[in-house]
């Protein structure tokens, strides 16, 4: 009787030998898949803490004779790297707030609200979803241009903000599995949608929020084409593009170690944030689709 | 009393929901629709003034050779990705589904950490390993008696230097959906085609592979978006489109004729070009797929 429950949960019962080296292989083929993943960013750390002269000899040598912290400061005098990285903080963390402020009211609003023009309003908030950004980048630009933000963190934050439509639809998702006893018995109470909002709505989904302000962050973190056509002065641009600018003029003097070590600048958050909550970036990555 | 309590919170609601419709209509909907204007008119900015074109904005982009070099690049980006994008980490997720212990969250860790990166980070880390003299990438090859490659200063091999870059950041991405997809097969259904004499080969292609295309599709949709888009974060850092426009795709295409050329009426149409690519894309995923995929 065992015999064929355990045949039925191991339909193919190879030798156990077959099975211990089928899985060691496995292992073995993983964990080298994982390191040549790791590789180009262990070389970035390499280099980065690798001194100029070293920099120049081609070897495989996997961690630098002469280890340095120079290139970190070298960075910082090549280029406004400090700026840089400021100017990314403050875009990214304004980004996934301002993302979270304006879907937040309005995701309440579609899914607990009845009033008119709900239903046309969140389809021309949802329906952007859809929209590639690439249709908007000339007209926005000229727009920006016109309204004095051209060269302005303004310009990269606000038709960031604006593109809210996931964030709405996720909240609007995680608002209706709410019981809608809780928002009765206040509105009963007498508490209106503003109150409800606060008092009820937002204390219970601070996973979905926090998720969503994690997934703000990065995409904003790693935004490229849209800052790189609005931000000019070299002061004012974040680290992605201020990497470029980096790379194609630092190039000819081959500073390579302070270039990585900027790199690892744009890196650090980015790790920070996927060691501390791996888990719901990966699902949070997974539901929204791409970024 | 009743009516204009009902009218108060009418308004409430509004007002909840009016910045993000606003915010949507004027920086994604107006901006779409002008982008759609521009493209059949010339635009004076300088007098604020616009003569109409008609198709002429088309005709000259259809006819420009180097928009045929960026039609055909994109196509060489989709040929090269799309296969390697959706079989890598669909055999990824096929062992990972086969192992345990300790080591697999470090397995997954490592395998999805380049996709929260940017692409113009991943594009700096690579510029270095493919450095023709200082580069890694040589040093390894001279080490096993290769001969050092130009790579991204190679016209045929830039491309796909590109697309390596690409993949390296991208694949980790699916690897998750695979795996998800692949544990929602019951596995039921799996024994049952064991016992009629299914190998593990023929239960893979026949019970799991149909059951997880929805994942698959979304895979291929998510790669068309990147080959129209987010890879410009790499092209622009790594080859500027170069050598000799090799390795352009059709949003660079696009970037360089409005904002290099300053054509925005050429580019206009372009940008059209491409919404009607990607609007093809979610169309065939609503309309043909829909009847193939199986959705269990």
């Amino acid at each position: 009787m065992s015999t064929t429950v355990e045949t039925l949960v191991h339909p193919v019962a190879l030798p156990r030998l077959r099975v211990r080296w089928g899985r060691w292989g496995l292992h073995a083929t993983l964990a080298a898949l994982s390191l040549l993943t790791l590789f180009p960013l262990f070389w970035m750390l390499r280099t980065a803490f690798t001194p100029h002269a070293e920099v120049f000899r081609a070897t495989l040598a996997p961690f630098p004779a002469n280890p340095t912290l120079a290139n970190f400061p070298q960075a910082f005098a090549l280029f406004p790297v400090a700026d840089w990285f400021v100017n990314s903080i403050v875009v990214a963390v304004s980004c996934a707030a301002g993302k979270l402020i304006v879907a937040a009211p309005a995701a309440f609003a579609f899914a607990r609200g009845r009033f008119p023009g709900r239903d046309a309003g969140f389809a021309l908030v949802v329906g952007t979803m859809t929209v590639p950004y690439v249709i908007t980048l000339i007209p926005t630009y000229m727009g920006v241009v016109r309204a004095g933000l051209y060269d302005t963190h303004l310009a990269v934050i606000l038709p960031t903000v604006a593109h809210c439509g996931f964030a709405c639809f996720f909240l609007r998702q995680a608002f209706r599995q709410l019981p809608a006893e809780l928002f009765e018995a206040a509105a009963i109470d007498g508490a209106g949608p503003w109150r409800q909002f606060a008092r009820i709505a937002l204390p219970n989904v601070r996973a979905a929020l926090a998720a969503l302000f994690v997934l703000g962050f990065l995409s904003a973190w790693n935004l490229y084409l849209w800052p790189l056509l609005v931000l000019e002065t070299p002061e004012n641009k974040t680290l992605s593009i201020g990497l470029k600018l980096f790379a194609t003029t630092g190039e000819q003097g081959g500073q390579w170690g302070p270039l990585m070590a900027t790199a690892i600048l744009g890196v650090a958050p980015v790790l920070i944030l996927f060691l501390l909550a791996q888990k719901q970036i990966v699902s949070a990555f997974v539901t929204s689709g791409v970024r | 009393m009743r009516a204009g309590a009902v009218r108060g919170s009418h308004l409430a609601w509004w007002l909840m929901a009016a910045p993000a419709v606003l915010l949507c209509i004027v920086f994604i909907w107006l901006p779409m629709l002008a982008t759609l204007g521009l493209s059949v008119v010339d635009v004076n900015v300088l007098r604020g003034t616009a003569v109409w074109r008609g198709a002429a904005h088309y005709v000259e982009t259809l006819a420009n050779p180097d928009f045929h070099l960026a039609l055909f690049n994109t196509a060489i980006y989709l040929a090269v990705l799309l296969p390697l994008q959706i079989l890598v980490p669909l055999a990824l997720a096929y062992a990972l589904m086969h192992v345990a212990g300790r080591a697999v969250a470090a397995y997954r860790g490592a395998l999805f950490l380049p996709a929260v990166l940017s692409f113009p980070i991943a594009a700096v880390a690579w510029l270095w390993m493919f450095h023709p003299v200082m580069g890694v990438l040589n040093a390894i090859l001279s080490a096993f008696g290769g001969i050092p490659q130009r790579w991204l200063n190679d016209p045929s091999m830039a491309i796909y230097a590109i697309c390596v870059v690409a993949f390296w950041k991208c694949f980790g991405l699916n690897l998750p959906i695979f795996a998800a997809a692949l544990a929602n097969v019951p596995e039921e259904l799996r024994q049952a085609a064991a016992l009629d004499g299914a190998g593990p080969l023929r239960r893979a292609l026949h019970i799991d592979l149909p059951l997880i295309s929805p994942a698959l599709f979304f895979a291929g949709v998510t790669t068309l978006l990147l080959v129209l888009d987010e890879i410009v974060g790499a092209v622009d850092v790594l080859t500027e489109g170069g050598p000799f426009k090799t390795s352009t795709n059709l949003l660079y295409f696009m970037y360089e004729r409005a904002f290099r050329h300053f054509q925005f009426g050429e580019a206009a149409a372009v940008a059209t070009l491409i919404l009607l690519l990607v609007a093809l894309a979610t169309w065939m995923q609503f309309r043909v797929f829909e009847r193939r995929v199986h959705y269990g």
